[in-house]
């Protein structure tokens, strides 16, 4: 019996690695979906079993998560709604979790503000190049240069690689302390629910059974 | 030169026990078909873009393999082969009311995304049948499907059903214009409810049908939902809609294949074509369905002649990791055969041996040996065949 065919007794979760991955533990754990195995720090194991309820969960790096789900490899997955716009996969986007809220920004110098206004070609920097261009493309028809980066994107307009950027904003400490403003709002972010689109179907009643659970989890918070 | 080894992403090559797998659940699935009185067609695995274009209603032409003919017509390698069939069906029996009965096999080609693991070249086996608008050919179709699928094996599976009607009816009673109800379209096929709600509320249009909508998504609809349902429904299209899924199963029950099929009144396919029921088959083992399929009245009609049509696709490839990761046993997936080693000096009474094999209906396979290159042969009998004869 190979990995896959075991799976089908269990439910598989995968998380997002990180501060979400600890809140969507403490929400499985309200709603009595504990694993124990989870909370030791200093474990090396990738894969994490509950045996009596058949659960098994995994921590995976973000934009990975949707892959996971959408091959069927996890039945349900968290992750932030940026990935999910980002990644675009073929899943089943099913709970807003409310929690991990932040905003899908263009922010710049406020001297880049101008340069939104007349659909003039510009340059963006940003780790998001499927959101941005979404953005920019189809919804202001302002042609763009795109140019992805890894990480520390704030540095694009200060080093002068961008004129502006396209990123998460939580508090709008970082941007401020580097002289940059939000320039315009794309969308409003937070952690979802994606669940497989096949699993849905054939272990339908105990996911739904947890998506309702996990609801009147939220609601009573 | 290493680089020549390569396949291009997307494609790749078949060989040995896994083709073998791979034709006779092909074969399974199309003598299933076939016993049904469908006969085979073939068409182009190219066709001019038109076949393909966003009013016929397939994958956006942004995921088509595209290239152009001397004269600079724009061709398109086939994502699907319904359009092609519709096409054939108009071109060569505009004349014929009577019902058409076609199954297919071959390639399909989608410029997926990379590095996704997904494949741009599938195999798909198919069959429509043309001129016959009833619930009865709807039945039709989806036995087929369970029929088939049970042929090759797989014993659990579901087939999920709906019919676009429903939403359509409920577009038409919210008065949305196409591009909306194209954008709704989105978010429901991904269960996205609070986004088409959101999305709706920024229209200015009153969004109280998504809660039904959404309350129905959640769970398989028994039956008697269903018709509560039909009920409460406050459009004719709409209650038309599940009153016909409801006879279809009925027709289903006869045969017992309702215990396979779940009613999913907010299925939606990406393929715009598709005007009635439209359906779904998913296992364990693998996160893509096997089959899929549905009612297109309207698509033939675009070539040229009226003609209500229902059609079924198997994924064939898909199909064959559900039965690999299953681990069910296909019969005479694998092929026996016997290898015969000969040198120059028995050539005749090599041929001989092989022909009174091949007589009786066995595979032999001759193998040529220089009489001191003989001793290479042993101990690699498994790499060889079932039987090896070695004459000296």
């Amino acid at each position: 019996m190979d990995a896959n065919t075991e799976n089908q007794k269990y439910l598989v979760f995968a998380l997002c690695k990180g501060r979400l991955a600890f809140k969507t533990l403490e929400l499985l754990e309200s709603i009595g979906i504990t694993c124990e195995e989870m909370k030791d720090k200093d474990t090396r194991k990738l894969v994490f079993v509950n045996e009596e309820h058949k659960l098994k969960f995994f921590l995976a790096k973000g934009p990975d998560v949707p892959t996971y789900v959408e091959a069927g490899a996890a039945d349900i997955g968290v992750v932030g709604s940026d990935i999910i716009l980002e990644e675009n996969r073929r899943v089943y986007e099913v709970l807003d979790l409310g929690y991990g809220k932040c905003r899908m920004c263009v922010c710049g110098p406020k001297s880049a503000e101008e340069l939104l206004k007349h659909r003039e070609r510009i340059r963006v920097a940003t780790k998001y190049p499927a959101i941005a261009k979404d953005y920019f493309f189809n919804q202001k028809n302002q042609t763009v240069d795109i140019i992805k980066l890894n990480g520390s994107v704030e540095l694009g307009p200060i080093v002068g690689l961008s004129d502006v950027i396209v990123d998460i904003v939580e508090t709008g400490g970082t941007l401020r302390e580097n002289g940059l403003d939000v320039l315009e709002e794309i969308c409003p972010l937070s952690a979802r629910v994606i669940v497989n689109q096949v699993s849905m179907k054939m272990q339908n009643e105990r996911i739904y059974d947890i998506i309702k659970k996990l609801q009147e989890s939220l609601a009573n918070e | 030169m290493i680089s020549l080894l390569h396949t291009p992403d997307g494609v790749r090559d078949l060989y040995g026990e896994e083709l073998n797998q791979k034709i006779s659940i092909s074969s399974l699935i199309l003598n299933t078909i076939s016993r049904y009185g469908y006969e085979r067609i073939d068409t182009p695995a190219f066709e001019y873009f038109d076949v393909f274009s966003k009013d016929i209603g397939t994958i956006p032409s942004k995921d088509l393999y595209k290239f152009f003919d001397k004269e600079g017509n724009t061709l398109v390698l086939r994502p699907d082969f319904t359009p092609s069939v519709a096409r054939c069906a108009a071109k060569y029996f505009s004349d014929s009311d009577l019902p058409l009965r076609f199954s297919y096999t071959g390639n399909t080609f989608i410029n997926t995304n990379e590095l996704q693991g997904k494949l741009k070249e599938t195999t798909q086996i198919g069959f429509e049948l043309i001129n016959d608008s009833s619930i009865y050919a709807d039945a039709e179709a989806l036995s087929i499907v369970i029929e088939s699928l049970l042929k090759v094996g797989i014993t659990e599976f579901q087939v999920s059903i709906g019919e676009s009607n429903y939403f359509k009816g409920l577009c038409e009673e919210a008065n949305l214009d196409e591009e909306t109800e194209m954008t709704l379209r989105d978010f429901i096929t991904s269960k996205n409810y609070y986004a088409a709600r959101e999305f709706l509320k920024k229209s200015n249009i009153d969004a109280a049908f998504l809660d039904r909508l959404e309350a129905i998504s959640k769970v398989f609809l028994p039956e008697e939902e269903m018709i509560n349902l039909a009920k409460d429904a406050t459009n004719e299209r709409s209650k038309n809609a599940i009153e016909r899924l409801i006879a279809i199963k009925n027709l289903l029950a006869k045969k017992g294949y309702d215990r396979y099929i779940s009613f999913d009144l907010t299925m939606l396919s990406k393929y715009h074509y598709y005007t009635g029921i439209i359906f779904t088959a998913y296992t364990y083992g693998i996160g893509n369905a096997i089959a899929k399929g549905g009612r297109y009245d309207n698509l033939i009609e675009k070539f040229g002649k009226q003609a209500p049509s229902v059609g079924c696709v198997f994924m064939i490839d898909e199909i064959q990791t559900a039965v690999r990761r299953q681990g069910i046993e296909i019969r005479d997936s694998k092929t026996e055969k016997t290898v015969i080693i000969y040198t120059a000096e028995n050539y005749e009474k090599a041929v001989e041996e092989a022909d009174a094999r091949r007589n009786k209906g066995e595979n032999a396979e001759l193998v040529f040996a220089h009489e001191e290159n003989l001793d290479a042969f042993s101990g690699k009998e498994k790499e060889l065949g079932n039987l090896v004869i070695v004459l000296k």
